[in-house]
């Protein structure tokens, strides 16, 4: 246990030393002015931009390439610490494909190229020498369709520390793990069992209980919820919004009420749609998520939102 | 033959559309109580007041009817941004016709509990003024409503100056025949005058409301 | 609304809705394709029903007049005397040279086409190449083995008295011809694993060889255990190679205090190749008892190894 909070206060302090580079890279992009960090500027309520929580990982420009086509054009926002960013929009607008940006997941898919900076503690993650083993251990991710492995439930928790080279007491972690993503009560008498034995609701979460045992700083949610029942669901939204005291949550989301219930901040992408038939997805707008659902600044999210899109 | 193509939610659209025209009509019933009950005042026709108090009912029942309607429509279709700014905008306007029909009834009580305004041609001509400004005002909230134009709730507020104007020489008038008047009259002319303003306001507040549900900012003087 | 629309017109009445949704007769042409597929398989069965039997009914009088001694007697010109042994301990050290070698190699060969091999024209061809070598007739790999893997054997040093033309070099070339299958049966084994499980492991921070290890691998395992061990039987029944490479169609003595090396080394025979011999002697009960006789043994070496990879692929899938 004392291990595991070193280690933590360890990352946090590494953290804050990359953050303060991070901020001052963010003032240098801020004159430049993505136009999304200029209206949370103006509409925060307080107007103090100094009270938003910092910046923990800043996309720049990142154009995403499979072989030829472009699939995602030109996204720069920024992701806030200790928040819970939503990213919503229509089909192939490539919000997943810029959430698969974040930890490398896109490496996996030979023909992707990723251009632009992802900057995680103002370190590009494309940069030079970085091992996106190590940036999946810190950026945890949770898929579509709960994807336990075909194991026990205690092991499926213990793998990624196992793997990690995890010293401390590994039945503590797989508790605290637990215990975080609300299952210990429901599976502390069953480690042993499959967790394929579990619900679909148990499983995501179980999922997430794997994703924060490696103690990332970043979850990584795409379509969390889209398999599971209402109350699964709101399970898991409650569980989110619970692990946002300690971790920074982008979520890909189809359900717009999702975003709407569970997110600080939204960003809105869309996708155009060239003579030959190219599909590029392009951030539209990004705010609040209070502003966004009530007052957008574009129309385009607005006929999106209200149901008018197409 | 023309194809039939899906139109997203343009269920929806309908609905909202008919919520803005049935606000409409239960507008124009209320402004037709209000320009009766100004009537009423000014001709002293007493022997009306029941009929004007009676006219409320149907508006009260409209006005629950419709605020069901949105209340289902917010709970079922969980609109947002300008959908979600049109129905709560609703449910405000609503509220502000329901009281002004209420106002409407107050006025013509208040005048049957003094049995009629005195024969003074100033205070008539001034309740006369005034009540017409205020059904002007009452009007120009329907309006909006019906054009959905967000500038008449920008010049709202200044427009009405003139209610309160017309306001004010009343109360004046009345101040100055106080003592013929006696207590009685004087302080049941004060609440028409007064009521006459809220109906008026409550045009405004309409029309204002519009503005937000169209521009999602309410006018600097609301 | 619209009073022009033709598909919803009224309401239909419950007799009309009778009339169409209630069969009028029995609806023959679904019954007669199901009873057409019957009597195929039938048929099938009744070919394979009748060999047997025809098998066993011949090989009956052997296992009768010499029970066990069959089975552990080996070669000889005398159909009194004469039984599988020889041939059964050829067949099944080739079948462990097939194994130790095959597989491993195969498997191997499966997990980087599928896991590691980028996705580019040489892994296509090579794909394909794999694909085209598993149809490839056997003679051609029993020209192979003569032509390599024969004096392979005799540069690593187990030429022994048949100059490499023995088990050893059989059991080579016998691996030679099942790889491409056990290449093919693992590929598709490992292609069937989810992909979710391979992100699920990469979303927690493991390396490719981590994935493969810990989680592609178990679950693909009943599959290519599967595989691989049913493509041992076909090392098992295989003739037309080891007729290449100088198996003895005639009658050899080992010699009875002969050491592992001089079996690996000496003259050898195997099961199928015994019958085929058998059938060609002059004497009529070769051809007509002892041939049957040792089909028998051969069928039933072989269930017991499909047996075997039942078992193995049972206990290996443990069901999460």
């Amino acid at each position: 246990m004392t291990d595991r909070i070193e280690t933590h206060l360890g990352t946090t302090e590494e953290g804050q030393m990359a953050q303060e580079q991070a901020n001052t890279s963010t003032t240098a992009s801020d004159v430049a002015a993505t136009s999304a960090e200029d209206s949370d500027a103006v509409r925060t309520s307080g107007g103090d931009p100094d009270d938003l929580n910092p910046v923990i990982i800043e996309l720049e420009n990142v154009n995403v390439y499979y072989d030829d086509f472009h699939a995602v054009s030109d996204v720069s926002l920024p992701i806030r610490e200790r928040e819970i960013t939503a990213f919503i929009g229509p089909s192939g607008c490539g919000k997943s494909t810029v959430l698969r940006c974040l930890n490398r997941m896109n490496d996996l898919i030979e023909s992707a190229r990723v251009e632009g900076g992802v900057n995680y503690h103002g370190v590009d993650l494309y940069g030079p020498n970085i091992d996106p083993v190590e940036v999946r251990r810190r950026i945890g991710m949770v898929f579509q369709k709960p994807n336990p492995f075909p194991k026990s439930i205690y092991d499926n928790v213990a793998f990624g520390p196992k793997i990690a080279g995890y010293k401390g007491n590994m039945d503590d972690l797989v508790e605290q793990s637990l215990d975080r993503a609300a299952l210990w009560d429901e599976v502390k008498d069953k480690l042993d069992e499959s967790a394929y034995a579990l619900s679909g609701g148990q499983q995501q979460r179980l999922c997430i209980a794997r994703a924060i045992a490696t103690s990332p700083d970043v979850v990584l949610m795409d379509e969390p919820a889209s398999a599971l029942d209402p109350i699964a669901t709101l399970r898991i939204e409650e569980l989110m919004y619970e692990l946002k005291a300690e971790y920074t949550i982008i979520i890909v989301t189809h359900n717009m009420q999702q975003a709407g219930r569970v997110s600080d901040r939204t960003a809105f992408f869309s996708v155009d749609i060239q003579d030959d038939g190219e599909r590029t997805g392009r951030l539209v707008e990004f705010s609040e998520t209070a502003t966004l659902f009530t007052t957008p600044e574009k129309q385009e999210t607005e006929d999106y939102i209200t149901g008018r899109f197409g | 033959m023309t194809h039939h193509e899906i139109e997203p939610r343009h269920h929806f659209d309908d609905e909202l559309d008919e919520i803005r025209a049935s606000l409409v009509d239960l507008g124009t019933m209320v402004l037709a109580n209000i320009r009766w009950a100004g009537e009423v005042v000014v001709e002293n026709r007493l022997d009306e007041v029941d009929a004007v108090v009676e006219a409320d009912a149907p508006i009260n029942e409209k006005y629950q009817e419709l605020e069901e309607k949105v209340f289902h429509i917010l709970a079922l279709q969980q609109p947002v941004a300008s959908d979600l700014r049109f129905l709560v905008v609703a449910s405000r306007i609503l509220y502000e016709m329901e009281r002004s029909g209420d106002l409407a009834v107050n006025i013509v009580n208040s005048l049957e509990r003094i049995h009629g305004i005195p024969a003074d041609t100033t205070l008539q001509s001034s309740l006369d003024r005034l009540s017409a400004a205020s059904a002007t005002m009452f009007a120009r909230g329907i309006e909006a409503i019906a054009t959905m134009d967000p500038e008449i709730g920008l010049h709202a507020e200044a427009e009405d100056e003139e209610t309160d104007n017309l306001t004010s020489d009343l109360f004046t008038a009345v101040t100055a025949r106080q003592d013929e008047l006696g207590l009685e009259a004087s302080v049941a002319l004060f609440y028409m005058g007064r009521f006459f303003e809220r109906i008026a306001d409550h045009g405004v507040n309409i029309a204002q409301n519009i503005t937000f549900a169209v521009t999602a900012q309410f006018p600097e003087d609301y | 609304m619209s009073t022009s629309s033709t598909l919803n017109p009224r309401r239909a009445t419950s007799e009309e809705v009778a009339k169409t949704i209630k069969r009028g007769g029995a609806n023959w042409k679904p019954i007669a394709f199901q009873a057409l597929l019957l009597i195929l398989l039938s048929v099938s069965l009744l070919i394979l029903i009748v060999l047997l039997a025809d098998i066993l009914v011949s090989a009956w009088p052997t296992f009768r007049d010499r029970g066990l001694s069959f089975i552990t007697d080996g070669l000889s010109l005398n159909p009194e005397t004469a039984g599988v042994w020889t041939a059964i301990v050829g067949s099944v050290i080739i079948a462990v040279v097939v194994a130790v070698l095959a597989f491993p190699v195969g498997i191997g060969a499966a997990i980087y086409l599928e896991e590691y091999a980028p996705n580019n024209s040489i892994t296509r061809f090579v794909d394909t190449t794999v694909r085209n070598l598993a149809g490839v007739p056997s003679i051609v790999y029993g020209l192979l083995g003569l032509a390599l893997f024969v004096p392979l054997v005799n540069i690593i040093g187990f030429g022994g008295a048949t100059s490499g033309k023995n088990v050893v070099a059989a059991g080579i070339t016998m691996a030679a011809l099942v790889l491409p299958i056990v290449i093919i049966t693992s590929a598709e084994a490992i292609r069937a694993v989810p992909n979710a499980i391979r992100e699920a492991g990469y979303g927690v921070g493991a390396t490719k060889w981590e994935v493969v290890k810990n989680h592609v691998m178990p679950v693909a395992l009943p599959g290519v255990l599967t595989g691989t061990v049913l493509t041992l039987a076909r090392a098992f029944g295989e003739t037309a190679p080891l007729l290449v490479i100088g198996v003895a169609t005639g009658f050899f003595a080992p010699a009875g205090d002969a050491s592992f090396y001089d079996t690996l080394t000496g003259p050898y025979t195997a099961l199928p190749v015994v019958v085929f011999s058998w059938t060609r002697q002059t004497q009529a009960e070769f051809a007509e008892t002892l041939a049957p006789a040792a089909i028998v043994v051969l069928l039933v070496v072989l269930f017991i190894l499909n047996g075997l990879a039942i078992w193995m692929r049972n206990r290996s899938d443990r069901k999460w």
